[in-house]
């Protein structure tokens, strides 16, 4: 199960990233680490973007690329 | 002592508010040779200590991947820091961690700062300093910049560098499996001994395969590409994993046991005021129209406010003006010294640009504010979906907006604000789209054609022309992104929603000077530069000489007229030389000038300095002094009069006119004749000029003097309509050409700042200009040929636009820079 079929509100957590390079790097340096929990927050108005909570603070994916990180439902 | 301070951070921690704190706003900005991120330097001294302080753009990671990072890095590793000041957002430690555990390897010595503690604490999150310096083996300091918290402790530690750097121990994270790999390569390669760096975290860079750090080792080991490749490989068939998120999962790890030891939470899982405030910031239904009064609020400030008070700056620019043209040589009657020409070109040229300062001085504190507060990002996550149909990102709603994407920005702040684009290419896209909005200084430009050919439909015309701009801009940003762009590196939409912040006074004030300066400077060199070079190019090859017999016997005329009508009078004594008739004449001039300027005390100053003449500039009873005063009067006219002519004749048969004709057989097809070509050549230098000059060409049309007379009392739209012989069609063509032409010196100066590149500013200078001659002729043609007038016309150019723009937004996007994944799969 990836990221972007996560719905708002819910959370998961980490179970591999299917990026490479520059969006791997940029993941892992924004704490998307495998075992780290994410909560949906929200969807943009349009759609897209996608809000989530991280380690305690926000960030906002495209879900182009929330689409690359598998996921497993928490609790 | 002297000593060099680093000061490294993530973005949105507070580093700035603590850079302006402890360096007070001494400081200068230093660009880095081949970037465009700032990298600042404070300089100021504490005792007997003088300290260089390194602002280091905020970053995330010490990774190679960004710009940023890139400058960060190299800070680093050239400037040699003797301390490196950690700056840590308290409230949101855990992944402020992650970048601290990268520094304290770097071998410098660290120490942390705590900033924002206030906010932590009303959060209820309470950290245990000193447990965390025991830890960590470095001091931490709890501080907060808005509230100036914490300054004399960070002066104290500053104070006792030297101590820390004989006490200090490399700081080594013991890495587990990944160890033997380390030491392998530690044994293998060179380094060279006047670098001050850890050669472990070299080694760590290198196998993070950071290009950077690779460039740096390859002098001394030429081979490096392979031996890390081979220890990566090794490393991967072994625990399969790659290096990058081991060493990430690993940093993370150690930040989750700091933040378990350290922290202290209380209010865990509660809703943070910045939740809430994003509960209606963010809303699907609300989150537009704050979007819109927020827009409408940065508009009515800086450009309705700003340019009320430029009413107040005016008389600081017209007094410089006026001084100016009383230092150099006067004129005498219809002839007018070119040092004299020349100052009051470059003087009015200089004074257009500068007279925007106080509209930029609010945007950039305006812009600074939505920094602070946290809004920016938000802004790009709200409208990211319409801008990436066309290669833009949702970061380029805010540079858009302010060149006016309705009517009335400025490309200038616009193009600057691209900055923090993190997209290359959709950054670069923007750049160049930016100076396609409408600017304030095209205003009066479509004012005065609208005026002269759209009296009627003025209201729609304008709908039009301040919302085809932007439909325009987003499908040439398509076109640039999907042809010259398309090889440019893009970014993923990875981006920070800061909490909100309340903004400190300092800093906004700060950081508006600076960019306001940054634009003084450009506008006081290059654009007085180029002003110069347009000087030279309307002013020669000049006028033949049959033309300048012509209007040598116009002033002779004028002359004789003038002596004949204070032949009589009393005074005629102090007026019957050519020298003493000139002197008057100026001095008429200067006085009407500087009356009409509305300065004070006019009549007082000229009565002291020439009591004499002053009675016939205002002759009050004085009978004999009112002749002369009326024939004066008249002089002036005529003077004016031959001055106007024969400017028009220079422009004419000067090279930029020569330019103008030259391009006719081109531009006709769009329905401008020379006269329109001179116009938009010469607004190149600075917008307004297009109207000044249009203004001065259509000023006289006829050649009898009451025609010219009774032209005198029309309005230049009036003027225009009457003289020009266009119709509507022709001013429709013109306003489309005018939308879409090359932005002006300003502009094309920030363009050459943020791109860095003059291929890049060239482009931005001529593809516009071809662009808008092409659209331009195509829309003359058609709608000649079709037999359509100007309105019907603009209606189809709008319509058109908007469907293709419609079109485009449901072509499916096809590029992703990246593969692989679980695409759709339902695990």
């Amino acid at each position: 199960m990836h990221l972007g079929l996560i719905e708002s509100g819910n959370s998961c957590k980490i179970k591999a990233l299917h990026a490479k390079d520059k969006l791997l790097q940029k993941l892992l340096d924004m704490g998307f680490v495998v075992g780290a929990q994410i909560e949906v927050v929200r969807e943009a108005p349009l759609y897209d973007p996608l809000e989530l909570k991280i380690h305690n603070y926000l960030v906002s994916l495209r879900k182009s690329e929330a689409e690359l990180i598998e996921v497993e439902p928490w609790r | 002592m002297e000593i060099k301070v680093a000061l490294a951070g993530q973005p949105n921690c507070g580093k700035s508010t603590i850079f302006n704190m402890i360096s007070g706003i001494h400081q200068h900005i230093a660009n880095y040779p081949g970037v465009t991120v700032d990298k600042k330097s404070g300089f100021f001294s504490v005792g007997d200590i003088d300290i260089e302080m390194i602002d280091l753009p905020g970053t995330y990671s010490f990774s190679s991947y960004s710009l940023e990072e890139k400058v960060a890095k190299e800070a680093i590793i050239n400037e040699n820091p003797d301390l490196i000041l950690n700056i840590v957002d308290a409230s949101n430690l855990k992944r402020n961690l992650y970048l601290t555990f990268q520094l304290l390897e770097i071998g410098v010595p660290v120490v942390i700062i705590l900033n924002m503690c206030d906010v932590a604490r009303r959060r209820g999150i309470t950290i245990d300093s000193e447990k965390m310096s025991e830890i960590l083996r470095c001091p931490v300091i709890c501080a907060s910049a808005a509230k100036n918290e914490g300054k004399t402790e960070i002066l104290d530690i500053l104070k006792k560098t030297d101590e820390i750097k004989k006490n200090y121990e490399e700081f080594k994270i013991n890495y587990d499996e990944l160890e033997i790999y380390i030491s392998e390569i530690e044994k293998t390669i060179k380094v060279n001994d006047e670098l001050a760096i850890s050669k472990r975290w070299l080694v760590l860079k290198a196998l993070e395969k950071d290009q950077t750090i690779v460039n740096l080792l390859k002098a001394d080991n030429g081979n490096i590409d392979e031996i890390i490749s081979a220890q990566r490989d090794k490393f991967h068939d072994t625990f399969d994993r790659d290096v990058e998120s081991f060493l990430a999962s690993f940093r993370y790890e150690n930040a989750d046991v700091i933040f378990h030891k350290c922290v202290n939470e209380t209010r865990k899982g509660e809703l943070t005021f910045t939740d809430k405030i994003d509960k209606f910031v963010l809303n699907r239904w609300l989150s537009f129209p704050i979007l819109l009064a927020v827009i409408v609020i940065i508009y009515q400030s800086s450009i309705v406010f700003g340019y009320k008070l430029t009413n107040y700056t005016w008389p600081v620019f017209a007094a410089i003006k006026n001084f100016i043209s009383d230092i150099t040589p006067a004129a005498d009657i219809s002839q007018i010294p070119m040092i004299t020409d020349m100052a009051m070109w470059l003087t009015n040229s200089t004074i257009a640009l500068l007279n925007y300062l106080p509209i930029f001085f609010i945007l950039f504190a305006m812009i600074a504010i939505l920094e602070d507060v946290g809004y920016m990002p938000r802004m790009a996550f709200i409208l990211d979906k319409v801008f990436r149909k066309f290669g833009l990102h949702g970061q380029s709603t805010l540079p858009l907006v302010l060149g006016g994407a309705f009517v009335g920005g400025c490309a200038v702040p616009g193009v600057m604000s691209t900055k923090g684009i993190s997209d290359d290419r959709a950054r670069m896209a923007t750049i160049l789209t930016v100076p396609l909005m409408n600017c304030l200084a095209k205003v009066p430009f479509y004012t005065l054609l609208l005026g002269a050919f759209f009296q009627k439909d003025m209201s729609i015309m304008l709908f039009y022309i301040s919302t085809v701009t932007v439909l325009a801009a987003l499908i040439i940003a398509k076109l640039l992104t999907s042809t010259v762009l398309k090889s440019r590196e893009t970014a993923p939409f990875v981006m920070e929603l800061p909490p909100y912040h309340m903004p400190t006074f300092k800093g906004v004030i700060i950081r508006s000077f600076e960019r306001v300066w940054i634009y003084i400077k450009k506008v006081c060199t290059i654009v007085i530069a180029v002003a110069v070079i347009l000087f030279a190019l309307l002013q020669f090859p000049g006028l033949s000489s049959e033309k300048q017999e012509h209007y040598n016997q116009e002033e002779a005329k004028a002359l004789v007229k003038f002596d004949k009508a204070v032949k009589k009078s009393t005074y005629y004594e102090k007026v019957d030389s050519r020298e003493e008739v000139a002197e008057l004449l100026n001095l008429y001039d200067g006085y009407r000038a500087k009356k009409m300027g509305g300065s004070k005390d006019v009549d007082e100053k000229y009565q002291a300095k020439n009591p004499d003449m002053y009675k016939f500039l205002v002759p009050k009873a004085d009978a004999e002094a009112k002749k002369i005063n009326s024939a004066l009067r008249k002089l002036s006219t005529d003077r004016n009069r031959i001055l106007r002519e024969q400017k028009n004749d220079k422009i004419e048969s000067s090279l930029l006119g020569m330019a103008g004709r030259a391009l006719e057989p081109i531009s006709q097809f769009a329905g401008f004749d020379w006269k329109i070509n001179v116009a938009f050549l010469s607004s190149f230098a600075a917008r307004e000029s297009a109207v000044a000059t249009l203004g001065s060409i259509y000023e006289s049309g006829k050649e009898s003097v009451e025609a010219a007379n009774a032209d005198e009392n029309l309005r230049p739209e009036e003027r225009m309509a009457k003289n020009s012989g266009y119709t509507p069609l022709h001013a429709a063509s013109i306003i489309i050409f005018m939308l879409l032409t090359p932005p002006c010196i300003a502009t094309m100066i920030v363009v050459k700042m943020q791109t860095n590149s003059w291929v890049w500013m060239c482009f931005g200078m001529f593809f516009p200009f071809v662009l808008a001659l092409i659209v331009s002729s195509i829309f003359f043609s058609i709608s000649l040929a079709a037999g359509i007038s100007g309105l019907a016309a603009m209606s189809w150019y709008y319509f058109i636009l908007l469907a293709i723009v419609v079109i485009l937004w449901f072509v499916p996007e096809k590029r992703i820079n990246w593969s692989g994944g679980i695409k759709g799969s339902k695990i």
